[in-house]
Formats: C-alpha cells, structure tokens, sequence
C-alpha cells in the first residue's frame, strides 16, 4: 500500500512577492515518526495547512491515503491534526470543545472520553477551556487529533510549551502511536525533541524539502568518519598516523588532534604498536544539531547576526 | 451535512453566549414592545395606528442580539483560530456554511417565535388600556385575523434572515466587530438616509432597498400606503440576506483559510 | 498624563490601517451622504420662499381687506366671531378650534409677502394678541369672541410706530403693544385680515379655514382709494398649505357687517409649513453612518488588545493601567474630532451649494451656528468614540461593545422617527439617551405662536445643543470613570 500516509509532490504557493512554497515534495509513511524541520518561513506551517485542505496551491498535490484533504468523508477519521492549541473558544469546557469535534464526524461521547482519558486530562475536562495553561491546551489538541483514531497524524509544534514531564510524556506517544502503525509527521525547532523521538527526517528550506532522510544517516553523514584521538605524544602520534595513510588536524586543546581515514580500532592498534601513550580514541559523533545547522547553512532566512558581523 | 450539523448545535449549546442572547432577543422585543404600547395614547379623534405593528415594534431592538450571535457564530472562531478546525473537521465548506446557517436559523425561529407571541400577548393586555378598543375600531390583537399572523410569522422570518444576513457579512469580513458595524448600520441606516432624501421617488426606493425593509410585513393597516408590501418587502430583506450567503460560500469556498 | 503614553497610542492607531481607513470612511460617509441630500431632490422652478426682516423664512399668507393709508392715522373695528372649520376627510368640513386662527387688524408695507407690519387680532385659543416682525408676539386680553361678548381692536401708527389697544365695549381702551416697524413705506396698506394656520391632529396637520365677523370698522387718517380692496397675500406661497377643498377666502358686507373669511397664516415658518425646505443638520446626517465607523474602531482599539492579549504588553510597558487608558482615549477622541471636523467642513458647503442648485430651500442660520454645528458633529463622534472605548474595555469584547453603543446612540434615533410615536416619548428619548447629543445639529427654533409638530424627527429638540451633546458626553465620562475602575481591579 505505497499510498499510505501523507503524500506531497511539487507544492507551489506564492503570497504575493512571497514564494511560500517551491516545490515541496516528500512523504510521511506509516509506521515511523517523520520530523519536519526547518527554519523560520521555510514553509513548514503552509504545507501543513495545504496537506489539511486549508490553504490552495498554486501547482502540486498533497495527499492523505492516496486522496486530497478535502475529498475524505469523515476526515478526522483518517487523519489527525494540531495546527494551533490556542484556537478555542475560551468559554467552552475542553470535553465539549472535543465533542463537538466528534459530532462533526459522527463519532460517539463515548471517544471523547476516551481521548481524554489517553492525553490524561481527565481531571480538567470540565474546565473553561480558557484557563488552560499552553501544556493542557497542547494535549487538548493532541486529544482532538486521535479523536476519530486517524491513521495519519500531523501535529505543529507539540513540544510548545510543555513542562519537562510533558515532553518526556509527548516523546513516548509519539513514539507509540507510530509503533501502532500510524504515519506521523511532528514539526518542531527543537532538534533534541526530533533526534530522539523521529526516525525520519524532513528539512524545509525555502519553500522546499532540502533533505528527507532516516535520522540515523543524518547524522552519520554529518559525523563523517572522524575519530578523536586524546594524548600527550602529540607530534609522535602525528607522524605514526600520517604514515599508515590518515589526515591528522590538530584540535583546540594541546593534547588531542582529529584522525580522519582510519577507523578508531586500527588507530588503537597502530598506536599501541608504536608505543604512543593516549588516554582516549573516540568516534566523533555528530548531534542532528549539527546536521540541521549544515544543512540549512544556506537556507535561513532569518539568520542571526553574530556579534563578530556586528562589529565589523 | 447531519453531522456537520450536530457539531454546530453541539458548538452553540456548551457555550454560554448563544442562550444569553437569544434569551437577551427576547427580553429586548417584549421589553420594547410593551414599553411603547404603555405610553401611545389613543386620542379622541381616533388612533389611527397599526396596534400589530406596534406591538412588534420591539423587534427593532430584538434584531441587535440576533444579529450580534449570527456574526458571533463564525466571527468567533476567525477570532480565536477556531475556525481552521472547523474546516479540518467539515473540508466541505459551504456544508460548514450550510450547517452554521440551518442551525442558527432553528434557534432563532425558536427564541424569535417566543419574542413575537410575547410582545403582541403584551399589546393585546396592554393596549386597551391606552383606547384601542374595539369601540375606537381596533379589536383586541389575535392570530386569527389574518394580517396579524401574518405580521407575527413574518416578523419570526425577518429575525431569522437578518440572523443569515448577519452570519454572511460575518463570514466575509471575518472580523466580528466590524461584521456587527456594517449590519447595523445597512440595518439603520437605510430609513436615515430616507429620511434625508428629498425626492419621494428617490426616496421611496431607498425605503424599499434596505434590509430593514422586511418590517414591512409588520403592517396590518394601510397596506396599500406603504413604500413596500409586505411579502414584498420580507423578499428584499431575504434577497439581502441570500446575497450574503452567497458571497459568504464564494469567499470562504476560495480563500485561504 | 505622560506623553510617551500619547505617543505610543498614537503610534498604535496610526500603524493598524483598517483603523485609519476606518476613520477615512468615516469622514467621507459625512461627505458623501451631505452630496446624496444635496442631489436627491429637486425642487428647479418651485416658487421662492418669503423671507422676513431678518432674512429667515416665513408664512406670509392671509385673506387681506385692505385700502391705502398716507401718513399716520388709525383705525378701529369690532369682531363678534371667529369660527373655524377643520376637514376631516375630503369635502368633510367640521368646526373645530384652531387656536392661532386670526382675526382683527394690520398695517403693512404692502401686499408683497415678507413685507414689514404690524397687527393686533382676537385668535381662537389665545386671546387678543399684538404682533410684529413675523416673530414678536404681545399678549392682550384673553378669552374668546362672540356675538354677546365681541372685542373692539384699534391699531394706531405714527411714523414707524404701530401702537395696539384691546376693548371690550369700544370706548375703555387697554393699551396691548406697540412696535416700531423699520421700513415702512410712508403709504401702508392697512385694514381687516383673517388667517388660520393648519391644525395639529397628532402626527399630522390639516389645512384649516376660519371665518370672522367684523363691525363698526373706522379709520383716520389720510384713506385713499374707493373703497376695500379684498385678496389673498401670497396665494401660491410654498409656506402656505392652501385652503381645504371647495373653499376660498372671501369678504362680504350688509348693514355695516362685514364677513371674511380666510387660511394661511403671518408668522415664522417652521419645519411643518415648509416640509420641502433642508436643514444643516440634514445635510450632516452622515453623522450616522459615521457614527457607526467611530464606534466600530474605538470598541476595536482596545478589544483587539484583549483578543491578542497585547493588552499585558501593553499594561506592561506603561506607566499604570489608569493613564494608559487616558492616554487611549486621548488620542481616540482627538483623531475622531480631527475626523469629523474634516467631514462636516468639507460636507456642509458641498450639500448645501448642490442642494441650493437644485433650488431646495436650505433654512438660513448664522454663521455663528454653523460653526457650533460643525465643532458640534466633531465632538459628538469624539465622544461616542470614546464611549465605545470605554464599554470596550469593561466588556472585552468588540462585537458586544459595538453592538451596545450603536444600539444606544442610534436605535433611540429610529425609534424617534417613528411615525406614530408620541411627541412625548420622542422628546423623553431625546433627553435621557444618547442620542440627546444630536440636538447639537438643530438649528430650528420653536415658535411658541406656530402650533406645529415639535419634535426631534423634525429637528426640534427639547434640549439645547450644548446641552444634548452633554448628555452623550456624560455617557462617555460615566463609562470611561466604570472601566478605569474595573481595569484598575481586574486582573489584566
């Protein structure tokens, strides 16, 4: 079933002199956490609302199980969504907030409080939904996405204003509702949050995905194949590398240098045969941190000026 | 569409505005009503009024709550973002439309029946203290003579259209407190502009082209005098209110959400 | 009050264009319904409008006996009836008391209406009553006439002094009044009139015709001419509502008896004889629409701040709840004077010229009242902006508040238009409600002596204007001290 899950294709929108979209095409399968990154204005919110049917494009198609937003019946049914959790009327209770939700797709009270139950707001659901913090209305609009129990879900920044136990509590369910089979696609800026909890990953830039790749190659990608090499035989431990064919860089600190072209195991070996005391050979391990910043190098928008640009 | 349904009654009910208001229309139609049929007198010359007429007369101030609720009901969700999830949950837009219409047109029908039997229930206890009596040629007000029901059924019906009118500018301007600006002042300011206008045949068109116009369906007496029938006159009133409905499905149905 | 809190307000109006293009609407709906009341009638070729010794429009139309009197002289006569007849439905003539129907005696400048005079008359409701000028009105003795009990009248004149006096048996004489009457001519027209103005039945006014019974009429003096010449003064005048149907003015005499019967009336003309006529307050009435556009964004001007919650942003950066909302209404108010001010400078000479070219008949006023009309328009949007704002910040909510406002300031309005609305309700509405400050617009005066419709509709106010707009102006200040209060208290 290759049309499972979100799909989208060559999307195009321009806002007046705005170029939102150009060209954003990748794919949310089943199974699997699919983060969505990307800077301020790379078009990540735009293509959610395209993909909900919110927003027209100019050029491109965004699918959900294989047909367009708009043409599924029942649509939380198949997929569900958090675009704001501040959207709702204030003076509504969170459960009636939810129920009107389910009578929109013929679903019994019964899944209300059941939803409830699942993003434990058990205790505040008959609440005025205006005196709840950003964490409760954020498991409110988690509790209104798996409310027809969608096989899609798409959720914009869930970590918003969460406490630490509310993160920790967000990771697990992300994590367990794609271990039920479920596509979902989670957009955030924090790129612990996504390290930890995607198994995929998308990066906007622009108005287009710059990457869409497995977490795990990200960052191999972004670690190369550097290893660091603690020691105080610095020069000696230079030219014994140097000869079995690596590239040695010198790092910060006086004792350490960087190896690049022989794995860690065969530098432990060349050393100790050589008789190079070190206290420390590592594979350098990159953060998706890492991996996000080069990737997106070119393509913020926003970019902070750095103190050094300012005083030039 | 029953379910989009079912959501808009679920969304009105478990709020507490919708009910304040509708009950608020009814309070502001009697109140009014009975307050104006307390102080005509019916002098000895003859009275010379339209005692329906002025026993509805209420529903000039009962108009502002309705209409203050019509723009609420999606005003309120472009305020709050709300409305983005009403389209995720409904992506048909004019059912979402439709389904926000029909249900703002029941409870209005609903709260406008009770506003119009109380005001003329209060014209007919009320007015014959003031010298409308059958002797002075106005029998008591009942729905058994024809003019009357037909001004109290039209009355209900003019609530409601306003209610889709107002729901309409709403959905268009998608800000409420410059959609509830604009239908009071297309609501008054028609028969101000009237009244300004000095040439009768100017001014009789302008009499007849305000949404206002449907409270001509309130006339019982008099009827060939008026600027405009009264069916005559519920059909601008609905053409206005259609127009802005249509508009409404346009805008909504082609703009970014 | 600071003024970085004024300029930081000031900078938040200026910056929301929906804000500033609602006030741009604002001015040009008083422009543009100032050109709708301009064009929308016209009236090319309708006969002039007498106007008095000041120059304001009168009624100048009666059943005139008169013959020429050279120099000073006098004359003397005796009424022994003054009947009315009131139509009560097409060639249905019913006695009836109309109580400004006259009777008794003028010397005038001529039969030009507007011309200078002088008279003393019995009436049908107000006694012997000397008047001048179209506006002066002297009271004489009271009660009605009859054949058992009629009432001598002798005016006298001497240079431009026109002396009244009252009698009941013809030979012990009151003195009424006396008036001097600049500009008239030292040949005058003088003798018997008869004039009955048309009758107020509720929320309408018919035309009336009234008979007088005349005797023992003398003159002395230099008398010209053969005899009493009879007619109608200003027959086809637009302030004359014209004779009802199937009767005219006319004099008989036998046995020294002389009968007259006439309709009209001299006197000020007011709303209801001159209905085609257009007011500065009419031309402004873009003040509605206006109104509404001021409301609209002063209850925006502080609700959006609530809906976005910029509202701690704002309470944050300023220096105490209280000033902030000075400041707010400060800059609100000033920019919707600065509005209105704009609209109805620009408005009025534009109506008013179009309107004149369309040959309607604006009522004259000072130019001393078209400023205050102006300045007056000007600050009646202010406050009711500055209301708005007020009911906004104790609400929180912008439809709630536009909706309050509006329906205070102009519901009242419609409802005093309403036809069979009573004048008492309509004046009570236009005391106590909001919509008291458009008295500011009025720029008619009652006239004590003209029975007429006096009501708000007709732009008779029971209220002066300053004092009008004081009522909305009391609104505001009341609301603005309530929600100082409760911002001060709430929690933001």
């Amino acid at each position: 079933m290759s049309a499972a899950g979100i799909v989208v294709a060559g999307l195009r929108k321009r806002y007046g002199a705005v170029l939102a979209l150009d060209g954003m095409s990748f794919s949310v399968r089943p199974g699997v956490v699919t983060g969505f990154v990307g800077p301020n204005g790379a078009g990540k919110s735009t293509t959610m609302r395209v993909i909900l049917g919110l927003d027209a494009v100019d050029e491109g198609t965004a699918l959900i199980n294989g047909k367009p937003y708009r043409g599924l019946r029942r649509p939380l049914n198949h997929v569900g969504s958090l675009l704001d959790a501040a959207a709702l009327h204030p003076g509504r209770t969170g459960r009636a907030h939810l129920l009107w939700l389910a009578r929109s797709q013929g679903l019994a009270a019964r899944r209300v409080d059941h939803v409830i139950e699942l993003v434990g707001l058990a205790s505040v659901a008959r609440r005025r939904a205006g005196g709840y913090s950003l964490g409760m209305r954020q498991r409110l609009g988690i509790a209104a996405a798996l409310l027809g129990d969608p096989s899609v879900v798409m959720l914009d920044e869930p970590f918003n204003g969460m406490d630490p136990d509310g993160i920790v509590w967000m990771r697990g369910f992300l994590r367990s509702l794609a271990a039920q089979g479920r596509a979902v696609l989670v957009s955030s800026h924090l790129m612990s949050e996504m390290q930890d909890t995607a198994g995929h990953l998308v990066v906007a830039g622009r108005g287009r995905a710059i990457a869409d790749a497995a977490v795990a190659d990200l960052i191999a990608a972004a670690s190369g194949d550097r290893v660091a090499v603690r020691t105080p035989a610095v020069p000696h431990a230079r030219s014994v590398l140097t000869y079995a064919g690596a590239t040695v860089a010198s790092t910060r600190e006086n004792d350490g240098i960087t190896v690049s072209g022989l794995p860690a195991d065969r530098i432990v070996t060349l050393l100790g045969r050589s008789g190079v005391p070190f206290s420390e050979v590592s594979a350098h391990r990159a953060t998706l941190e890492d991996a996000y910043l080069e990737l997106t190098r070119e393509a913020v928008e926003f970019r902070a000026v750095t103190p050094t640009e300012v005083s030039r | 569409m029953t379910a989009a349904l079912h959501a808009e009654w679920t969304k009105l009910r478990t709020v507490a505005g919708p009910l304040w208001l509708l009950l608020g229309a009814i309070a502001a139609t009697v109140a009014l009503s009975a307050a104006t049929a307390s102080v005509v007198t019916c002098g000895s010359a003859g009275c010379g009024g339209d005692t329906a007429r002025l026993s509805l007369i209420g529903v000039q101030l009962g108009q502002a709550p309705v209409a203050v609720l019509a723009v609420l009901v999606i005003g309120g969700e472009y305020g709050t973002g709300m409305i983005r999830t009403t389209l995720t949950a409904t992506p048909r837009r004019v059912t979402a439309l439709t389904a926000k219409a029909v249900t703002l047109t029941g409870v209005v029908v609903a709260a406008g029946t009770v506003a119009v039997l109380g005001s003329l229930l209060a014209g007919r206890l009320i007015l014959p203290a003031r010298g409308f009596t059958d002797a002075h040629g106005h029998p008591a007000l009942s729905l058994a003579d024809g003019p009357t029901l037909r001004a109290a059924a039209g009355s209900i019906l003019y609530l409601a259209l306003i209610a889709l009118l107002s729901l309409g500018v709403a959905t268009i301007l998608r800000d409420s407190a410059t959609g509830i600006g604009v239908v009071l002042g297309l609501l008054y300011l028609f028969p101000v502009l009237a009244q300004v206008i000095g040439d009768p045949h100017w001014q009789r068109l302008v009499q007849r082209a305000g949404p206002g116009a449907g409270l001509a369906v309130q006339a019982t007496t008099g009827v060939r005098g008026l600027p405009i029938g009264p069916w005559a006159g519920l059909g601008v009133t609905a053409g206005w209110a259609a127009a802005a409905l249509v508009a409404a499905a346009l805008f909504l149905h082609n703009r970014d959400a | 009050m600071s003024l970085q809190a004024l300029h930081a307000e000031w900078t938040k109006f200026r910056t929301v264009p929906g804000w500033v293009t609602g006030m741009v609407a604002a001015a040009l709906l008083v422009v543009l319904f100032a050109l709708l009341a301009g064009v929308s009638s016209d009236q090319k070729g309708a006969p002039p409008v007498p106007a008095g010794p000041g120059g304001e429009p009168v009624t100048d139309s009666f059943y005139f006996v008169h013959r020429p009197l050279s120099g000073n002289g006098a004359i003397t006569v005796s009424v022994s009836a003054l009947t009315s007849s009131i139509p009560t439905g097409p060639a249905d003539l019913r006695p009836g008391l109309v109580p400004w129907a006259k009777a008794g005696l003028i010397i005038k400048d001529g039969t030009r209406q507007g011309s200078p005079y002088a008279a003393i008359m019995v009436t049908g409701g107000h006694g012997v009553r000397m008047q001048d000028g179209y506006v002066n009105d002297t009271s004489g003795p009271s009660g009605p006439v009859s054949v058992g009990s009629p009432r001598w009248l002798r005016l006298e004149r001497s240079g431009d002094t026109i002396t009244g006096y009252a009698s009941a048996d013809g030979a012990h004489w009151t003195k009424v009044g006396a008036a001097r009457v600049r500009g008239l001519g030292p040949t005058a027209q003088a003798g018997l009139f008869v004039a009955s103005p048309p009758s107020v039945h509720g929320m309408s006014t018919r035309g009336s015709v009234s008979t007088a019974v005349f005797a023992d009429l003398r003159g002395e003096g230099r008398w010209a001419g053969d005899g009493w010449t009879g007619g109608q003064v200003g027959p086809e005048s637009p302030t004359f509502a014209g004779y009802p149907q199937n009767t005219s003015g006319s004099f008989t005499g036998s046995d020294g008896r002389l009968t007259v019967t006439g309709a009209g009336d001299i006197a000020p003309a007011v709303r209801e004889t001159l209905p085609t006529g257009g007011t500065v307050g009419e031309i402004l009435t873009g003040t509605f629409a206006a109104l509404i556009a001021v409301i609209v964004v002063g209850a925006l001007f502080v609700t959006t701040e609530y809906r976005t919650n910029l509202i701690h942003v704002t309470l944050a950066a300023g220096p105490g709840r209280i000033r902030i909302l000075m400041a707010k209404a400060i800059v609100l108010g000033a920019v919707t004077f600065g509005t209105g001010l704009a609209g109805a400078v620009a408005a009025i000479p534009l109506g008013e010229g179009l309107a004149r070219a369309n040959g309607v008949y604006i009522f004259p006023v000072a130019s001393s009242t078209e400023l205050r009309v102006v300045v007056g328009v000007a600050a009646l949007l202010a406050a009711a902006s500055v209301l708005a704002l007020s009911i906004g910040t104790i609400v929180r909510h912008g439809a709630g508040a536009v909706t309050a406002v509006i329906v205070a300031v102009v519901l009242p309005y419609i409802l005093m238009a309403i036809p069979f609305m009573p004048v008492r309700v309509s004046t009570w509405l236009a005391r106590v409600t909001p919509a008291a400050a458009f008295a500011v617009q009025q720029t008619l005066v009652e006239h004590h002596q003209v029975a007429s419709i006096y009501k708000p509709s007709n732009g008779y106010y029971p209220l002066g204007p300053w004092a009008g707009l004081a009522v909305l102006a009391g609104y505001a200040a009341v609301s603005l001290a309530v929600a100082a209060v409760l911002l001060h208290r709430r929690d933001a």
